[in-house]
């Protein structure tokens, strides 16, 4: 009896030694790749290690599909990209010093740029256009599947001035659709979002007497159907009726998109398409350094957007440039430059419904990732 | 603080006032202390003493992450006058309508769950037959084993449409109840069904405590009773509810533990709104709750506003704590120590030694009193 | 004469009104709970279809209609005594058909959308993508392989340290501290607030640990299975307290009296008898922190990819696939969402078989004779 007592009791203590042990033993380091000479071309099978990343879940399916044709030739390259960060979370840790790089919707603000100083040293970080898409105005109205939308009424029914699907400002832009005398009701984002910041920004800069309320990733009119998520907005439309939402075109799916007016007047409705938000971007993105170096932060005037889809959504990848360790400076920067090559931005297209950046700033970028060391 | 005499009708803290019960001090018992012993009292002093430090790290972290955005002015602050924190004056007036939130939709929850997980533990300790409620309380273990994530998917997929003409049914004939009032949802997605959904997370958690609290009430004790006449209703209320009072108290109140904290199932199927509402079947006028908001604006938030959202988990701290302090008191006021403190005392300095008085200090310290009476 | 009176500790649980002889009082027939309850369905379906049936309000009406039925039936024949014990025996059954309803429910749906998810591909297989460079085609085969392994890791970690420092505790609380000391008083206070920790926090928490000890890149299964112990130890101390307290001192008292020492008296007799209540709730806490998905996210990150290291890296669990499957779909949006089922099932299936293997050691440790 005695014997078994020791013995439980040196099980017990055992327990705790693997519980201790394991919270002193130090992380080991990063796998890190053979040091190799600086080259313009890298080849990419000759990497190995791991990139970590995360941010804005507008990116994730081109971060997964750029991921596996990325790791279908470096074969010895793990990435890792957290969607369920969101933008915000992922510039984050990444200005922690969590991520090689980070993907967000919209790009860095002065805080962070100073932030970004701090831990990437004198360099400080990059904002890099990665991802190119739009937003998609979804809506469920049984018996009516097209319908058309101008930047008034859209501002008008998302700050709840109009309540009925059958009012006149909606009527005059559908001839001929039978519109139910039924209460709409708006479905948004609940949690805070670069969707939304991208929305707003679009309500904003075309209807600035009507959307008095600020850009915001945050959904700013209270008293609306708030819901997790694109997929959470997307499936609430889907599933309630006479709803309508907001939602990245890469979760809306089999939803039923309303078209929408090109310009501020006209009679051209459009849907998203990666052509017309490749077009957007043409017309109306300027490229804004914030200051660094190399940097290629995009100032969209969507008012000036005349012939493409009206509501373009971007994406960046943030990142330092200077690494504390040099073989993951060409990690990343081999990832992120293969991102930004045409062929990378025709995998995102093809597997994601992105829209192909323009060459003209692929190529600023390619500049861009040189600094990044 | 359920270790004080008035939680428990038989008391084990008396154990080592007892003669013939070991002291529990080495200095005492020398004689009979053994190295296991020792070891064991230290291992178990041990663990107690890392809880202290593991909660002493987590207030620290919390304090010192919260701190800077408690204090920071919210009118001025460029971090938090965009996006999540957008128009609230301070740090408390950000708080407040989450606490009301959290307070509102765990009570609704635990008012819908809690009399049911103890009608069910009741069911399964006293009503159904014994082969069946083997197989009965392994089904509510499984309803406890399902994850959050999943009664998260199922409230949206299933719970929302099911309640959805019930909405309507309410707002519409009872509308005049505040509760009731308001535009009804359209979307479903409303404090009722997370309450609903709420309520049945905390039901296998209360009903599988309460239950093995049921199921160890003293045969004495229950025999006595129906022995009296007492139906089996009043049996239960004599003598099985008294013996379980601090374990049912304990159960519920881990049961609204989850309640508080629940973060994915509110976040995935209410649509929230800051503010002081009473309403629970309306789209846009839901009170949020702590937890929900934090996992809905943590991913966007900057460094402050995280920091302002760590200080909302610093609140729900203290709200736990103070309803667990509430209920606490409550128990010890109307427990049975609270009037049978003297009695109790009695028993520590004269211990019984042969059946029946073993029987009889059963007795008085249980919820029955056989006591000769003179006055009443 | 000594009077022997009934008394309680409330006032309010004294059997009131006159003691009523049983053998001269009325009484119901034997089944007539049975005929109530068909006679409260008939009542039941004949209201609704005079306003529109639905199976629903069918059995609530029938529900209500047997409570007040029987009420009122025993009231009159019996006693208000006999009257109130049978509406409470309606009201407890009925309590625990409602709760049937929302657990079939439950399992209905994740086992009807998730059935077709599972099989043996996607439970053993990791997910992979593969990309055909001539097409520019990625095509995911979605496996559940690395969550299952990261689940059982992250999980198992947390267990092996909440499980010895929870009951550790609990018996500090119940055998150790006799009178309340000012440290059981503060371990019970605390173990009270930790019960409120938002899992948020605690992912934070482990996550903020991790980045001190180890650097920014803390992520790694380890640090999750810390924030799932801080969010566990309050479940099994709470739990194995309340089981401990309940093993009856006269038990503790003939061992000691046998002159068994104390530790062998609580790993001898009172954790064997207590056995069942400890073992449900160690199962309780397990199955509330296996399906958490906050904390992993904060302390774990987030990875398709298998990871089999738990000091370093991204893992994933069950629960966070179910998740980000269903929040963030792929342009597959149907695909996911099914996969984002058959991850929720899986996960119920582990939780079933832990739950089955800790009944087994409960039945085996637990002594002969108990119940």
């Amino acid at each position: 009896m005695k014997l078994k007592n020791v013995a439980a009791v040196s099980a017990i203590a055992l327990v705790t030694a693997i519980a201790l042990s394991s919270c002193s033993s130090p992380s080991s380091p990063a796998t890190t790749a053979p040091t190799k000479s600086a080259a313009p071309t890298v080849d990419l099978s000759t990497l190995s290690g791991t990139i970590t990343s995360g941010g804005s879940s507008a990116q994730a399916n081109a971060e997964a599909a750029w991921t596996a044709a990325f790791t279908s030739v470096a074969t010895g390259v793990t990435i890792n990209y957290d969607k369920s960060q969101g933008s915000g979370g992922g510039v984050t840790n990444w200005t922690g010093g969590s991520y090689d790089f980070a993907g967000t919707d919209s790009a860095l603000n002065p805080a962070q740029v100073t932030a970004a100083a701090t831990t990437c040293g004198a360099g400080g970080g990059l904002d890099l256009p990665v991802y190119l898409s739009g937003v998609a105005i979804i809506f469920n109205l049984p018996g009516v599947s097209k319908l058309n939308l101008d930047s008034k009424t859209i501002a008008s029914i998302f700050n709840k001035t109009i309540t009925k699907w059958n009012d006149p400002a909606i009527a005059a832009l559908n001839k001929g659709v039978t519109l139910p005398a039924d209460s709409i009701t708006p479905v948004v984002r609940a949690d805070g979002s670069g969707t939304t910041a991208n929305f707003t920004t679009y309500l904003s800069e075309t209807q600035p007497s009507i959307w008095t309320y600020p850009v915001s990733t945050a959904w700013p009119v209270t008293g609306e159907s708030g819901q997790q998520g694109g997929s959470g907005v997307v499936s609430t439309v889907a599933a309630g009726k006479d709803t309508i939402g907001y939602a990245d075109q890469s979760s809306v799916g089999t939803a039923t998109q309303a078209s929408i007016q090109q310009g501020t007047s006209g009679s051209t409705f459009v849907k998203y398409s990666a052509s017309g938000a490749t077009k957007a971007f043409q017309q109306g993105a300027t490229t804004a350094s914030n200051g660094t170096s190399g940097d290629l932060t995009q100032k969209f005037d969507v008012t000036k957007i005349t012939s493409g889809y009206p509501i373009p959504l971007l994406s960046y990848a943030v990142v330092c440039t200077t690494f504390k360790d040099a073989t993951q400076a060409k990690l990343t920067a081999a990832y992120l430059g293969f991102i930004d090559s045409a062929n990378g931005q025709a995998v995102a297209a093809k597997n994601a419904g992105a829209a192909p950046l323009p060459a003209a700033i692929l190529a600023d970028v390619a500049t861009s990732l040189k600094l990044v060391k | 603080m359920s270790a004080t005499p008035a939680d428990t009708p038989v008391q084990i803290s008396n154990t080592a006032n007892r003669p013939g019960a070991p002291k529990g001090s080495a200095r005492t018992a020398r004689t009979r202390s053994r190295p296991g012993d020792l070891v064991f009292k230290g291992l178990s002093t041990g663990a107690a003493s890392l809880i202290m430090a593991i909660l002493a790290g987590v207030a620290l972290f919390l304090i010192i992450k919260a701190l800077p955005a408690i204090t920071a002015n919210w009118t001025t602050n460029p971090q938090l006058t965009t996006g999540v924190t957008q128009g609230h004056s301070s740090f408390w007036s950000y708080v407040a309508p989450l606490i009301w939130g959290t307070v509102f939709v765990s009570a609704i929850g635990l008012l819908i769950g809690a009399p049911i997980a103890i009608g069910i533990a009741l069911f399964i300790s006293h009503y159904a037959p014994r082969r069946v409620a083997g197989v009965l309380s392994y089904i509510v273990d499984l309803l406890a084993a399902v994850p959050s994530i999943v009664f998260g998917l199922w409230g949206i997929f299933v719970i929302r449409p099911f309640l959805l003409p019930l909405t309507g049914w309410l707002n519409h004939h009872l509308g005049w109840i505040p509760f009731f009032s308001g535009q009804a949802s359209a979307t479903g997605s409303t404090v009722l069904a997370g309450a609903v959904v709420l309520a049945v997370m905390v039901i296998p958690i209360i009903t599988a405590i309460s239950r093995e609290i049921f199921l160890q009430t003293p045969r004495l004790h229950e025999e006595a009773a129906l022995a009296m006449g007492a139906t089996k209703w009043e049996m239960i209320r004599l003598a099985v509810f008294p013996y379980a009072r601090s374990g049912m108290v304990s159960a519920i109140l881990l049961g609204l533990g989850r309640a508080l904290g629940e973060t994915m199932a509110i976040a995935l199927i209410v649509s929230p709104s800051l503010i002081f509402s009473l309403k629970i079947l309306t789209d846009g006028q839901n009170s949020q709750t702590v937890a929900a908001n934090a996992a809905l604006n943590f991913p966007d938030a900057n460094d402050l506003q995280r920091d302002a959202l760590i200080g909302t988990g610093l609140v729900l701290f203290i709200i736990t704590f103070a309803v667990n302090l509430i209920a606490r008191l409550i128990v010890a006021r109307t427990g049975p120590g609270a009037k049978g403190a003297k009695a109790k005392r009695r028993i520590q300095q004269l211990p019984p030694s042969d059946p029946s008085s073993v029987l009889l200090a059963d007795a008085e310290a249980g919820p029955l009193h056989l006591r000769t009476s003179e006055g009443s | 004469m000594t009077r022997v009176t009934v008394s309680s500790a409330s006032r309010s649980s004294v059997p009131s009104g006159p003691i009523v002889n049983s053998l001269k009082t009325g009484q119901l027939p034997r089944l007539i709970e049975l005929y109530a309850l068909i006679a409260a369905l008939a009542i039941s379906a004949a209201i609704l279809i005079a306003v529109g049936f639905s199976i629903v309000g069918w059995l609530v009406v029938a529900a209500l209609v047997y409570l007040v039925g029987i009420g009122v039936l025993s009231s009159l024949v019996e006693n208000r005594r006999k009257a109130t014990d049978r509406v409470v025996r309606g009201l407890v059954t009925v309590a625990f058909l409602i709760a049937m309803a929302p657990l079939i429910s439950t399992l209905y749906t994740v086992i009807a959308r998730g059935i077709g998810e599972i099989n043996w591909n996607f439970v053993t297989s990791v997910t992979k993508a593969t990309f055909n460079p001539k097409t520019l085609v990625v095509s995911t085969n979605i496996g559940a392989w690395q969550a299952v392994v990261g689940t059982l890791i992250i999980t198992g970690i947390a267990a092996l340290m909440s499980i010895p420092i929870g009951i550790l505790t609990a018996i500090y609380l119940v055998e150790y501290s006799q009178k309340p000391t000012w440290m059981s008083r503060t371990v019970t206070f605390l173990v009270d607030i930790m019960t409120g920790i938002p899992s948020i926090v605690a992912g934070l928490f482990a996550f903020a640990l991790f980045t001190l000890l180890v650097g920014p890149k803390a992520f790694s299964g380890f640090s999750a299975s810390v924030a799932l112990s801080v969010l566990m130890i309050p479940i099994v101390v709470r739990s194995s307290e309340e089981m401990l307290k309940l093993v009856s001192l006269e038990l503790r008292e003939a061992s000691y009296a046998l002159g068994v020492s104390k530790f062998s008296t609580i790993w001898k007799i009172v954790l064997p008898t207590a056995i069942s209540g400890l073992v449900t709730g160690v199962m309780l806490a397990i199955a509330r922190v296996i399906g958490e998905t906050a904390p992993i996210f904060i302390a774990a990150s987030f990875t398709p990819n298998l990871n089999l290291n738990a000091f370093f890296g991204a893992m994933e669990t069950l629960p966070v696939m179910a998740y980000t499957e269903y929040k963030f779909p792929s342009t597959d949006m149907t695909g996911s969402i099914s996969a984002a089922w058959g991850a929720a099932l899986l996960l119920i299936i582990i939780v079933v078989i832990l739950n089955l293997i800790a009944r087994i050691v409960a039945r085996v440790f637990s002594p002969r004779g108990l119940r």
